[in-house]
């Protein structure tokens, strides 16, 4: 491996502005378990490497009025055995377990999963279908990113050069909600193929506000609108029924771990699944 | 494609209960920099983290040490395989039952596998086959088929058969 | 003490052996001290690395370093020029130079032509490590790119190009046995199938390394990964220097499978040793070894079988393909396997078998665990399934009905000489295994699958295998064991302890074992062909049965004492009147100059060379029989596939060390479920794609069930006290046993490896159309 100039830096500020100086070939380094690997196999070579690891305010997972605030910093395994994230959003603590192995998880911060957009990836799913709000500073001013829109293509993000991700918003679930979360790999701790996230609430059996998206099936988590909009007002038993509507614009390549035909059924049947056991968890039972 | 020259930093880790201090170029990772420190039961499998023939604890952790670079956890304490032993040099409670329920072949995974037993068994949850498993999904053995492993680490935690 | 009684004695007379001891090399590997081919530093080392062809098939137009060595560290870049013997004859790896070599060559580092998708061009020397990389990209390498054979079926195709001058076909094997037209003529019932395994790696988790000096008598000593130390003479060869000038040693190994069997790091570093004189290490990264160390033969089988009603076999009309790839390796040897291995472990009184194995500009193959006999285990046990189905008879019923017996002989010629349990086994799984359970919840479907196998074990007898040991007392009665073995991991070491202990008495801790080194232990063949413990085993067996009763001799003399009484057994020599400590005995030898130690030479048993068409009889020495029962629980709407059960039998005649068995048969099953069910090397026309671990996958622990082993012990095999060799044999049922539970499962039967949910979906969709 070729080596690099490495920056510690003690702060937001002091990360924007050493990103600022190195310049595009620098990279922020979190956990490392998304860029090391890279940096390993040869692919990715930057320049330099700023390591925010260390920085103040990030890595805290916070709850006020509902609202769970989760610094980018976050290492998995905090945000795997939080009982705040379990209370406040069950999905994300079901989805988190599903990242990489122990191992990874001991390292790997949310931030950093976040960032890296791998499409198959489980946070990035998770809070489009949360729809959190991240929010992203370039050590003067601050934004807010939609997750779902975050990711914009493989691999790449909306944020501009030189801004850096600090906390995550996830919004208060309404009353009732429930949560559901599938996914297939072919082993063991595996990246997903697909994988679908719901939440969901049900009023008497019947399907009151719906929420899916899948990992696996596009160059980004994808929301499956057509699908929302037909569930509200469904029986919860004929969920299935609307399976076309969840692959409605999916179109998923093919590649050496599965067709694009395999990735649609399967988006099909994890969608369905996953929104069923959301209903099934909104109305108090588990699926 | 010219080189990027890594500044050297000094790291200093407890490794074992002994504090090591080295300097290295920056990007040197935590396994190749035990390894020239002489902690060569950290095992290089794959670089890629998914192997966990690397597998050490930071603080603790289980952690891939090929996915570390040893500046990041600098003062940190790190453990390998090779501080499980008793002081006077004989296997510990977690090997001995490794060597009873014939966990170990060619042993190249073993020192990975100790390390992410040790995180498991040290939190002291109550465990079964499938939480074990679930543990072990970074750790990779080709030749034992995982049941000795499983067993062994049953066996530690007390979750385990009577032996025999 | 001879052979041949240890071998019928009653197994609970066995002190030592039989008994589940742990490994002596364990506790070193537990306690984290072992040092493998990698953790060698020497003052004054170079570090080396290969600078590797881009693409499959081309000419080497440019092979420019002149940029390379000026990069800082580099010490030196070396090419094919600058080998003394770039040629090298690929033959048959072990201690026989009596064997006609393989007409096919490869170099060791190409000048003209490359064949394979990361085919060594180049030889980096430097300083450090990290100047290795700086220097690899400053290698200028330009192509002329020729055309990609991408297939056994391109290959053979009329106008193919060629990848070798001498045609594309490597080498056939043919079997005709009886006449099968007749056969198929008078049947009953005849069943089709096409089977087709796929491209594998060995995925050993320690990467090919080692480390290479020269000695202070010249010699250069190469402490590599491996499982042959005969290789020194290839090296010599290399080089142009005299053998003796070459010396192997075989550090434990972290896995071989086969894959460590060829020459990897050690002409690379024997160059750099020669050439600079300085010590020198290699250490391949896995995604190197993914990309370019030969791997497992892919195989296309085409079966016709003929049977009667009552489910006799009439006879198989067989075809098998295997891709060589880009060299020649082993891949004839591997192919005679196959040919004599397709029968499976049946009566089959007539065949037609016609093989081929053929050059393309895939990744080359060679050895790997199974060698050949294992993916035919898909075709065969595919075809005793799809006729018990046709004849509505249960599968383990079929199987029995044909089983081979004591006397029967194998298409090729072969009597079986010893006992066959396979009955037994098919008993014994089942037994274990229960009822089948029934699905979890609704949209799961429960099958049941079970395959028998048999695979050889020893080396094909035309090799003129043997074996040596040295064993010899200390003055205060501890035991030197000295042999060539390389230990990968099997235990091969443990073993010999235990097998030398149990014969002269020795305790277990005051034995010490030197192994693999071609220099100092004598030469005891390769760590491969499951023949380790039958080829040392009984190396050591002689040479300690041998030893013992030359002490006896003079013990008895000494003290008056028939030596037929006294008893070699807890660091004594027991008599009835009289006992010594074995300190003393040795003693009493010394005094009466009789010797304390010696060496002896096993041989295994000899045959005359098989010719193209296979009718040779004897082929093997001796063969190990199973049966394999997998319960899976598929998921009908993704395809996805839980093993609930996993139930292995064998019988491995005696097990010397019951632990090291079982730990063989659940390695081999679980290496057997991954290229059943998730491992391949996707090649595209040529173009290796697979990047790293993250993409090549083996089973963790929690994609496998526990492993359940049913060790049966007939008592009858050819290696020490009838022990028959179980490193190879339980890798072969595991396809054919999960294919046949995942048909039974959802009413179609999967016919290409691996059997991912995807094509597990592409069945279910198959049954619901029929």
């Amino acid at each position: 491996m070729s080596g690099f100039a490495y920056v510690r830096a003690r702060s937001v500020e002091e990360a924007a502005s050493a990103v600022r100086e190195l310049g595009p070939e620098a990279k922020l380094l979190a956990g490392g378990q998304s860029l090391l690997p890279l940096v390993n196999l040869g692919l990715a070579r930057p320049a330099a490497l700023v390591d925010i690891g260390g920085a103040e305010g990030l890595g805290e997972v916070e709850r006020g009025n509902g609202t769970l605030r989760i610094g980018a910093l976050v290492r998995h395994r905090i945000l795997e055995t939080s009982p705040v994230v379990a209370d406040a959003q069950p999905l994300l603590t079901a989805a988190v377990g599903h990242v990489g192995s122990p191992r990874v998880r001991n390292r790997g911060t949310l931030g950093g999963s976040l960032c890296h957009a791998d499409p198959s990836a489980e946070l990035p799913l998770a809070m489009s279908v949360l729809e959190a709000e991240y929010e992203v500073t370039d050590g003067g001013g601050s934004r807010s990113i939609a997750a779902a829109a975050f990711a914009v293509s493989f691999f790449t993000t909306a944020l501009s050069e030189g801004e850096i991700l600090t906390h995550v918003r996830v919004p208060p679930a309404a009353p009732g909600t429930g949560w559901g979360f599938r996914e297939m790999t072919r082993r063991a701790g595996d990246f997903a193929v697909v994988a679908a996230a719901a939440v969901a609430t049900c009023r008497e059996g019947i399907v009151e506000s719906m929420r899916l998206g899948l990992a696996g099936v596009a160059d980004r988590p994808t929301r499956c609108r057509a699908f929302e909009a037909e569930a509200p007002g469904t029986p919860v038993e004929r969920l299935a029924d609307l399976g076309d509507a969840v692959v409605a614009d999916v179109d998923p390549p093919t590649d050496t771990a599965a067709s694009g035909a395999y990735r649609t059924r399967l988006a099909h049947v994890l969608g369905v699944r996953a929104a069923a056991d959301a209903c099934a968890r909104a109305m108090g039972r588990t699926p | 494609m010219t080189a990027h020259a890594s500044a050297d930093v000094s790291v200093t880790l407890t490794v074992n209960g002994r504090d090591v201090t080295r300097t290295r170029p920056a990007h040197v990772s935590l396994l190749r920099w035990l390894r020239e420190a002489g902690f060569v039961d950290a095992r290089l499998g794959c670089g890629e983290g998914v192997c966990g023939a690397c597998t050490v604890l930071v603080d603790g952790a289980a952690v891939g040490s090929c996915l570390v670079l040893a500046v990041q956890v600098d003062g940190s304490e790190v453990r390998t395989a090779v501080g499980l032993s008793e002081d006077d040099g004989s296997v510990g409670a977690l090997q001995r039952a490794f060597l009873h329920h014939g966990a170990v072949q060619c042993g190249f995974c073993t020192s990975g596998m100790l390390m992410a037993a040790t995180e498991l068994v040290e939190r002291g949850e109550p465990l079964d086959r499938e939480r074990v498993t679930a543990a072990l999904e970074g750790n990779l053995c080709r030749c034992t088929g995982y049941d000795g492993i499983v067993e062994a680490i049953l066996a530690v935690s007390g979750s385990g058969a009577p032996p025999a | 003490m001879s052979r041949d009684e240890v071998r019928t004695s009653n197994a609970g007379e066995l002190r030592v052996v039989n008994r589940p001891i742990g490994r002596h090399d364990a506790v070193e590997k537990l306690l984290g001290h072992t040092r493998y081919a990698a953790d060698l530093d020497l003052p004054g080392m170079v570090h080396a690395r290969l600078v590797r062809s881009q693409i499959p098939s081309g000419r080497l137009l440019v092979r420019d370093v002149s940029d390379a060595v000026k990069v800082p560290g580099v010490t030196a870049v070396l090419l094919g020029e600058d080998v003394p013997n770039n040629e090298v004859w690929v033959d048959v790896p072990g201690q026989t130079t009596e064997v006609r070599a393989l007409k096919a060559s490869m170099q060791i580092l190409a000048t003209d032509r490359v064949r394979f998708h990361g085919e060594p061009i180049a030889l980096i020397l430097a300083e450090t490590e990290d100047a290795l990389a700086d220097a690899e990209e400053a290698v200028r390498v330009e192509y002329e790119e020729l055309p990609v054979v991408a297939d056994p079926a391109e290959a053979l195709a009329e106008g193919a190009p060629l990848v070798h001058e001498q045609g594309n076909l490597l080498a056939e094997w043919t079997i005709d046995r009886g006449d099968v037209d007749a056969a198929i003529a008078e049947a009953d019932v005849v069943v089709e199938g096409e089977y087709r395994t796929q491209l594998i790696d060995h995925a050993y988790l320690e990467p090919e390394a080692g480390v290479a000096w020269l000695d202070e008598n010249g010699v250069i000593v190469i402490r590599a990964a491996t499982q042959v130390i005969e290789h020194f003479r290839d090296v010599a060869k290399i080089l142009g220097v005299p053998a003796s000038r070459i010396r192997v040693i075989a550090p434990y190994v972290g896995g071989g499978f086969g894959g460590k069997e060829d020459m990897t790091v050690e002409p690379y570093l024997a160059l750099a040793v020669h050439r600079l004189g300085r010590p020198a290490k290699m250490v391949w990264t896995r995604q190197e070894s993914l990309l370019a160390r030969a791997k497992r033969h892919p195989v296309t089988m085409r079966y016709r079988t003929a049977a009667r009603a009552d489910g006799t076999l009439l006879g198989h009309d067989v075809d098998i393909t295997s891709d060589s790839g880009a060299y020649a390796y082993l891949s004839a040897l591997v192919l005679l396997y196959s040919a004599v291995h397709a029968g499976g472990p049946y009566r089959v009184p007539n065949m037609r078998l016609r093989s081929r194995t053929v050059f393309t500009n895939n990744p080359p193959t060679s050895a790997m665990r199974g060698f050949g006999g294992m993916q035919v285990v898909f075709g065969y046990e595919s075809q005793m399934d799809r006729l018990a189905r046709e004849l509505s008879i249960d599968p383990g019923e079929i199987r029995k009905r044909n089983a081979i017996a004591r006397g029967d002989e194998l298409p090729v010629g072969q009597r079986i000489e010893t006992s066959v349990l396979l009955a037994e086994t098919i008993d014994a799984v089942t037994e274990r295994a229960g009822p089948k359970p029934a699905p979890s919840r609704s949209g799961l479907a429960v099958g049941r699958g079970i395959a028998s196998n048999l695979q050889s074990y020893g080396r094909l007898v035309w090799l003129k295998d043997s074996a040596s040991a040295w064993i010899g007392f200390e003055t205060d009665g501890s035991l030197q064991v000295r042999i060539g073995v390389p230990d990968i991991g099997g235990g091969q070491a443990s073993s010999l302890v235990q097998i030398a202990s149990e014969v002269l008495g020795a305790p277990l801790d005051r034995v010490a074992l030197h192994f693999g080194d071609s220099a100092l232990t004598p030469l005891a063949g390769t760590t491969t062909a499951t023949r380790q413990l039958y080829m040392s085993g009984n190396a050591v067996l002689t040479a300690a049965a041998q030893l013992r009763d030359r002490m006896a001799a003079e013990v008895a003399e000494e003290t008056g004492q028939p030596a037929a009484s006294l008893d070699f057994v807890d660091g004594m020599v027991k008599g009835p009147d009289q006992s010594l400590s074995l300190a003393d005995a040795v003693a009493v030898c010394i005094r009466r100059a009789a010797p304390v130690a010696t060496l002896a030479t096993f041989y295994g048993p000899r045959g005359s060379e098989v010719d193209r068409r296979l009718e040779s009889g004897r082929v093997f020495p001796d063969f190990t029989f199973g049966t394999h029962l997998a319960d899976v629980e598929v998921d009908l709407a993704t395809g996805q596939t839980r093993i609930l059960r996993y139930v292995a039998s064998h019988d491995v005649g005696r097990a010397i060390n019951p632990q090291s068995v079982e730990g063989q048969i659940r390695g081999a099953v679980a290496m057997g479920v991954g290229q059943a069910l998730m491992e391949e090397v996707v090649v595209d026309r040529g173009v290796n794609l697979v990047g790293g671990f993250f993409q090549y996958l083996i089973p963790t622990s929690a994609d496998l069930p526990p492993i359940e082993c049913v060790v049966l012990e007939s008592g009858e095999g050819m290696g020490p006290f009838g022990a028959r060799g179980i490193g190879e044999p339980p890798i072969g049922p595991c396809a054919a046993a999960l294919a046949s539970a995942i048909e039974d499962a959802v009413g179609a039967r999967p016919t290409t490896l691996p059997i991912t949910p995807e094509r597990v979906l592409a069945c279910i969709d198959e049954a619901a159309k029929a």
